[in-house]
């Protein structure tokens, strides 16, 4: 039997995924990834084209594996990043979830988000926004994130962003 | 009326006094002359030769408020122009960069060439012009001064300026070692990370001379570098921090130091040595032989360098090259690339944008915990019960005129020096800063009474 992911389905997890941003439950958010997931955001290239080869153009951030976020969650929970603490209050928003494959074990999902975020220290509310491309394997009897694409339309940073605020 | 510039740095040498007072950062008056007599009133860095390679190409930045244009024009020649129509002043090339022969104003039409000059007015001669209209000129405002030197492009929008050479002065020493500087030049990697802060734009021209924070605010990034080094984490990404011995407690002996230059210019160094985590190892060899033996140990140095008011290259395992943009008393946008040198090896690439992301980028681990702490600076400089911030006092009894062994090596001649140990931390770099701050701002202000 080969797992199957519908659409319905496959906005529960995003959702998920985004709950546990939300709520710092990172441990939680850290287990949704396999241990070689790629996560990614790149860098424009210029106005209108992102940059596409991670090794050879730049990106915001860009791990080949989990660990790169686990060291992402260390540092925000260490208690020794003034940018981390107090962690700014967030909500994720995402929306127009298309199934673009959901077959085999394998699942590709295509979603815009909104993340709003307050940062109470500097008494400033703003937002970031843009597309998810999500890759899903089913991996053990559960989806796991393989690969998150993020396309960050609003690149100006105001300050800081961080892995819980896109 | 503004406060007199004159009076909010209290430097007296002799009396080994150098305060600031935080009127600087937060006055919206010397922000105004700052603007005029520093980033309008003399040179400032715009851009890289290689962001216009081919004939016709541009792109466009900024020289304080203004909006400049840079064009390499039909014969190769580069020019610097502000980026405003003559007619009624519309941004005359929209996009950050591109090729074209002719740019066609989209207000009006007016087209221009690469070079800059007029090469249409639409419908000119039904337009019944005055002869003292048909007479002048109408090209793009050309910039006063312009000049390359090593591939970086400076430009004034003033015109009593000294040349760009003695502008540099001493200081283009250290950009004849940026990423080493090979033959086929030096280039930004495809992806500007363009961030702002809420703080004023010296926090930041501060703080990339400022050896004294990074054990403070880069904790959290400095225990992840150890944790990756011994593999506990699956990332591959490693830092040199990780092997230099500069900010341990035992090194002994000099480790690092700084140089001021003539026009405010500052280099702060850290020892690092060669290490096959520097993305320049596989050239070692070829810098030594274009460079001699005590250039290459500078290129493999950890060094930070500050052409004032505007440029600064941070070196270490990766390399950045900044550009400040001051918008408002309170509000800074940096403009941020990784810099490389054109034609490194596909690896060697790699590794410099996977040890960039981390550090670098507001999107990093290291960048916001300094950014943040500016506008905690900022919040804080509203306290004036005593104005006067005591951060320029470490190494006053360190520094010496001139150069020292180090720099006689290169042929770099600065002002003055400090050689320091791991926890010197030196702060008198930026005096150096402030004494040109105060020279351009007394200058500018004296013009304005004149
Ligand atoms: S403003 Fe450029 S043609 Fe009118
Ligand atoms: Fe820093």
């Amino acid at each position: 039997m080969t797992a199957a992911l519908s659409r319905s389905e496959a906005e529960d997890f995003l959702y998920l995924e985004a709950a546990l941003l939300d709520e710092g439950d990172w441990d939680a958010w850290l287990a949704l990834y396999t241990e070689d997931a790629i996560f990614r955001m790149p860098a424009w290239r210029d106005e209108e084209t992102l940059c596409s080869d991670p090794d050879t153009e730049l990106s915001l951030i860009h791990y080949d594996g989990r660990g790169g976020l686990e060291d992402r969650v260390f540092r925000a929970r260490s208690g020794q990043s003034v940018a981390s603490h107090p962690r700014p209050r967030c909500v994720h928003v995402i929306g127009n979830v298309r199934l673009i494959d959901g077959a085999d074990g394998i699942a590709e999902v295509a979603s815009t988000f909104t993340v709003f975020l307050h940062d109470m220290r500097a008494d400033r509310t703003h937002h970031f926004f843009g597309r998810y491309r999500h890759m899903l394997r089913h991996e053990a009897g559960t989806w796991r994130i393989a690969r998150k694409h993020i396309v960050l339309l609003n690149d100006t940073i105001p300050t800081v962003v961080d892995f819980y605020s896109i | 009326m503004t406060i007199d510039p004159a009076g909010l740095i209290d430097d007296r040498p002799d009396e080994g006094i150098f305060r600031v007072d935080r009127a600087i950062f937060s006055d919206p008056g010397i922000f105004d002359l700052e603007m005029r007599h520093i980033f309008e009133g003399g040179w400032v860095f715009l851009g890289l030769a290689s962001q216009a390679r081919a004939p016709h190409d541009f792109f466009t930045t900024q020289a304080g408020r203004v909006p400049i244009l840079i064009m390499r024009d039909g014969e190769g020649q580069l020019g610097a122009f502000v980026n405003s129509c003559p007619h009624k002043g519309a941004q005359v090339a929209q996009t950050r960069a591109g090729n074209a022969r002719i740019h066609v104003c989209p207000y009006h039409s007016w087209s221009f060439d690469s070079a800059g000059r007029n090469r249409g007015i639409k419908w000119q001669r039904a337009g019944c012009y005055a002869a003292a209209f048909e007479q002048s000129d109408h090209g793009l405002a050309r910039l006063p001064h312009f000049g390359e030197y090593r591939g970086f492009l400076f430009g004034s929008l003033a015109a009593d300026v000294p040349t760009l050479a003695a502008h540099l002065g001493g200081a283009a020493r250290f950009l004849d070692f940026v990423v080493g500087q090979p033959p086929a030049g030096v280039e930004l990697v495809p992806g500007a990370v363009t961030f702002t802060y809420d703080a004023n734009w010296k926090l930041q021209l501060e703080n990339c001379s400022d050896a004294y924070h990074f054990t403070s605010a880069h904790p959290s990034y400095i225990q992840i570098m150890e944790r990756r080094q011994k593999g506990d984490s699956a990332a591959a990404v490693r830092s040199i921090w990780d092997q230099s011995q500069a900010w341990s407690e035992d090194a002994e002996g000099v480790q690092g130091g700084s140089y001021s230059f003539e026009h405010g210019h500052v280099l702060n160094w850290g020892r690092i040595g060669l290490t096959g985590s520097h993305p320049l190892f596989e050239s070692a060899g070829d810098i030594a032989a274009r460079h001699g033996a005590a250039g290459r140990d500078w290129i493999f140095n950890m060094r930070n360098l500050t052409i004032f008011p505007n440029l600064q290259i941070a070196e270490n395992a990766s390399s950045q090259l900044r550009m400040i943009q001051p918008i408002a008393p309170g509000r800074t946008l940096m403009r941020t690339w990784c810099i490389a040198p054109s034609g490194e090896s596909g690896a060697a690439r790699r590794q410099r944008i996977r040890q960039y992301e981390d550090f670098f980028n507001p999107s990093g681990m290291a960048t916001p915990d300094d950014t943040v702490a500016y506008e905690s600076c900022q919040r804080g400089h509203a306290g004036r019960v005593d104005p006067w911030l005591q951060g320029y006092a470490r190494g006053m009894t360190a520094g010496r005129a001139g150069g020292n062994r180090l720099s006689d090596a290169i042929g770099a001649s600065p002002r003055r020096s400090v050689l320091a140990d791991s926890q010197l931390c030196d702060e008198t770099l930026y005096h150096n800063y402030y004494r040109e701050w105060a020279r351009r701002m007394a200058a500018g202000v004296g013009a304005e009474r004149a």
